[in-house]
């Protein structure tokens, strides 16, 4: 497991993939009950390589979750609780002057940012100039301090919550920086029958404990061997054709906008968003055990990987219409293209 | 071949329901009296061979484009993995190994390709050719039959909505017009195709309804004299050849004397006739025979030898049935034509300018048929003017009492008599005076002149006065003097029948 690809076939690539995927589900699975849709999205941002913003109420398990799968896949994890005072340097590290053998140096000490696994806890509620700070890092996968550049380790994720209840003294992520995040995964409160499970896992003297899938050491470049597979997942020119008509019938005065679009949005979605399809789609193939996109795998990606992209406008709020829903006549009156 | 299948059935059963469109009516609803009119029933039976024709262009559109797609490679390919639900498997696998563009495909493959390669194989091993791409004639066969019978239905509907009963005029003009098409389909010269031209044009102006009666008349006309024309220039060609051999060898059946004698045959034979009875005579037989009979038309008498065949040129005619059917045709159409002229009055018969005082209908005599001079009582237009013409039509105070007499003008109601003309009223009689009686009675139109309203400039409003004295003794109008001719005109008014006794 973890073998470099040279060694193993492709067909036992795929098949890896699919394993270490389904035993990384089960692994969460011990500890977070439910939400096994947002467990899948995690992990599939992980393996597309984009990070992955989470929206839901306090107490639902998100960092317990995030903690779950780093130690799962042998990641090492950070967590930063976003708050109005905290500075960019809190999150990506200052220089520290330092002595050793009486030479006084600075040195510069890596902030939590500097983790395979980054868990920001309600980003809205750190200033824009912070904000701006993580999303450089998540974008460029690197953070320039004092005019030093330093590359994050990959694997690198950052999984950002937000509180969609509590508004005041907040600071919304803007439309372009939300443009960043792969997925916008929206976590439910629990069914009763999961709660009750809740309840007994964690209230008892039972611990469950996680059995990682990989050693530290080697877990990085597993993970790296793992997002090159999904890459490798082949695309026929009518698919992406197809993706480029989903990109354009959800623009505003697009190629094959429907009305609805052109009715209550004002902006659609950047070819980041097309990306963001592409290798969702892709990961969806893999887990179906093909090395091939289909028009199911695309339609499956299409709500996670738009809704965030989207910008409605006035008359969408006040009318209550949701961007998933539009995405949903999108995916319905767009025909797949056969050649 | 799927869709060309679906297109057929619908296509012809429209192209042939609009060919045997006339077949069909004769043997529907043509035999219970009904008819479509000749322009609507070409018009749907264009509307059918022409939908046929839309329905088996695009049948062939679609049934191109599905042989152009089956001859594209990625075309074919997502059309098999419709068909196994492979999940753009097959697909993906023919855009990586496109003949077509081998370099560009080669640049696109990963890895991971040699997977795609041996799974779209397993794929193709579970294909069976025959069972897969079975031509199926049943289903697409049903399926169209479904839309021949939206056709057969669509067409029944447009029927049922231009079947008529027909008119007189079209069932004339449908007789004219066979009898045409009878001499064109016969036609041995340039007349007959002429006198089969006029018909049908007096055909078709008998069914015109926009064309005057008084056209309708010249064509029917026309036709006659075409018909007169041709019949006559048969005969003459006919007399001609029969004076120059109208030798008439009348041979004896029984007593076998021989007789010779000239005729003068007008008919259709040559004149040579055989027959007869009894020694030397020979009583030659109304044959109406054309062309080289044995005695031909001979209508006259064949006597000793010396017979001489006469025949005149309306025995002539009378022995050809399609000219006697022809102008019989013509006739009643000529007929049509007065008739419809009759009913119609149109724009030209004004009132007042007819001066048969007998126009009005007498009782009995067609009840159905209104008189072209009986001008319509409702018509605004027909009301009494002011003026000249308008004097004539007012009722004659104290007025001459032969005018009663009703004389079927169309000056007023003829029911009721001539009006009386008018003579000006002048005053009101004082109580108890007697003036000249106005004969007025069950008169249609009064003339009054109102009084101007008082003006009020303070704007008081307006009061019924209900406790003004009622008359208890009836009004008599005296004489007024003459208006003057600058001044408006008169109002007048019906004279609601209530008040009709009021009036004396």
């Amino acid at each position: 497991m973890g073998a470099a690809p040279q060694q193993v076939s492709p067909d036992q690539r795929v098949a890896d993939f699919r394993k270490i995927f389904s035993r990384a589900e089960s692994e969460v699975a011990r500890v977070i009950v439910g939400h096994r849709e947002v467990v899948r999205k995690l992990l599939t941002a992980l393996f597309c390589g984009g990070h992955i913003l989470i929206e839901g109420v306090p107490g639902l398990g998100k960092t317990l979750m995030v903690k779950a799968a780093s130690e799962t896949l042998g990641l090492s994890f950070k967590r930063i609780q976003f708050t109005p005072d905290l500075m960019p340097s809190d999150i990506i590290g200052t220089q520290v002057l330092t002595e050793s053998d009486g030479l006084r140096e600075f040195q510069f000490k890596p902030g939590p940012i500097f983790a395979h696994m980054v868990l920001g806890d309600e980003i809205n509620r750190a200033t824009p100039k912070t904000q701006s700070a993580v999303l450089e890092a998540m974008e460029e996968h690197q953070v320039t301090v004092f005019g030093t550049t330093y590359v994050l380790d990959p694997p690198y994720i950052v999984l950002a919550t937000q509180n969609p209840i509590e508004l005041e003294g907040t600071y919304p992520l803007p439309e372009a920086q939300m443009d960043r995040f792969i997925f916008k995964v929206v976590m439910g409160s629990p069914k009763p029958d999961e709660l009750r499970e809740i309840l007994n896992r964690t209230t008892g003297t039972a611990q469950n404990k996680i059995q990682p899938l990989f050693e530290p050491a080697r877990a990085p470049q597993a993970i790296e061997d793992l997002k090159g597979l999904v890459r490798e997942v082949m695309v026929a020119e009518p698919l992406e054709r197809y993706i480029i008509s989903v990109i354009g019938g959800c623009t505003p005065g697009g190629p094959g906008a429907i009305p609805e679009v052109s009715q209550y949005l004002r902006f659609g979605p950047s070819p980041r968003g097309a990306q963001a399809l592409i290798l969702c789609a892709k990961v969806n193939a893999l887990l179906a055990g093909r090395v091939s996109v289909s028009y199911d795998d695309i339609d499956d990606a299409i709500v996670p990987c738009l809704r965030h992209r989207l910008l409605l406008n006035f008359q969408a709020e006040a009318e209550s219409v949701s961007s998933e829903s539009i995405l949903e006549q999108v995916i319905k009156r767009l025909k797949k293209p056969r050649t | 071949m799927r869709v060309m299948l679906c297109a057929v059935a619908p296509a012809l059963t429209a192209i042939v329901l609009g060919l045997l469109l006339g077949t069909i009516g004769d043997l529907t609803w043509g035999q219970y009296g009904y008819w479509l009119a000749p322009d609507s029933a070409i018009a749907l039976s264009l509307a059918l061979i022409g939908a046929g024709l839309v329905v088996l262009a695009m049948g062939l559109l679609m049934a191109f484009r599905a042989y152009r797609r089956a001859n594209d490679f990625v075309a074919a390919a997502a059309e098999l993995d419709d068909l196994l639900e492979c999940n753009q498997e097959i697909v993906t696998f023919a855009n990586l190994a496109n003949p077509a563009v081998p370099e560009r495909s080669r640049a696109r493959r990963t890895p991971l390709f040699p997977v795609l390669w041996r799974r779209a194989i397993a794929l193709f091993g579970g294909l069976d050719l025959r069972r897969e791409f079975r031509l199926e004639v049943g289903a697409p066969l049903k399926r169209s039959s479904i839309f021949a019978g939206v056709v057969a239905l669509a067409m029944l509907f447009a029927t049922l909505g231009l079947v008529r009963a027909p008119t007189p005029e079209s069932r004339e003009a449908a007789k004219l017009r066979a009898i045409a098409q009878e001499i064109a389909k016969t036609a041995t010269s340039s007349d007959d195709t002429a006198l089969a031209g006029k018909i049908r044009a007096a055909a078709d102006a008998l069914e015109n309804s926009k064309l005057p009666p008084a056209e309708k008349k010249k064509r029917i006309e026309d036709a006659m004299r075409q018909a007169e024309k041709a019949a006559e220039k048969r005969n003459n060609s006919q007399s001609g050849k029969n004076r120059g051999t109208g030798k008439s060898n009348a041979q004896s059946g029984n007593g076998g004397g021989k007789s010779q004698g000239q005729g003068n045959s007008s008919g259709a034979g040559t004149g040579e006739g055989k027959s007869g009875t009894g020694s030397g005579q020979n009583a030659g037989g109304n044959n109406p025979s054309p062309g080289k009979g044995s005695t031909g038309n001979n209508s006259g008498k064949n006597d000793g030898g010396k017979g001489t065949a006469k025949n005149d040129k309306n025995d002539q005619n009378k022995g050809d049935p399609s000219n006697v059917k022809l102008q019989n045709e013509l006739a009643k159409a000529e007929a049509q034509a007065e008739t419809a002229d009759a009913k119609n009055p149109g724009p030209d018969n004004q009132p007042g300018d007819d001066k048969n005082q007998g126009g009005a209908n007498k009782p009995g005599d067609k009840p159905d048929q209104k008189s072209g001079s009986q001008p319509d009582p409702n018509r605004p237009g027909d009301l009494p003017k002011p003026g000249a013409n308008g004097d004539r039509n007012i009722p004659a105070a104290g007025g001459n009492p032969k005018n009663n007499k009703d004389m079927g003008s169309n000056l007023g109601d003829t029911h009721l008599g001539e009006m009386p003309t008018s003579t000006n009223a002048q005053r009101f009689l004082k109580p108890g005076e007697k003036g000249a009686g106005v004969d007025i009675k069950d008169a249609r139109y009064v003339m009054f002149r109102l009084p101007g309203a008082p003006t009020s400039s303070s704007g008081g409003k307006t009061v019924l006065d209900t406790d003004r004295p009622k008359a208890t003794t009836a009004y008599v109008n005296a004489p007024l003097a003459p208006t003057s001719d600058d001044a408006p005109p008169d109002e007048r008014q019906l004279v609601p029948p209530r008040y009709r006794d009021m009036i004396h």
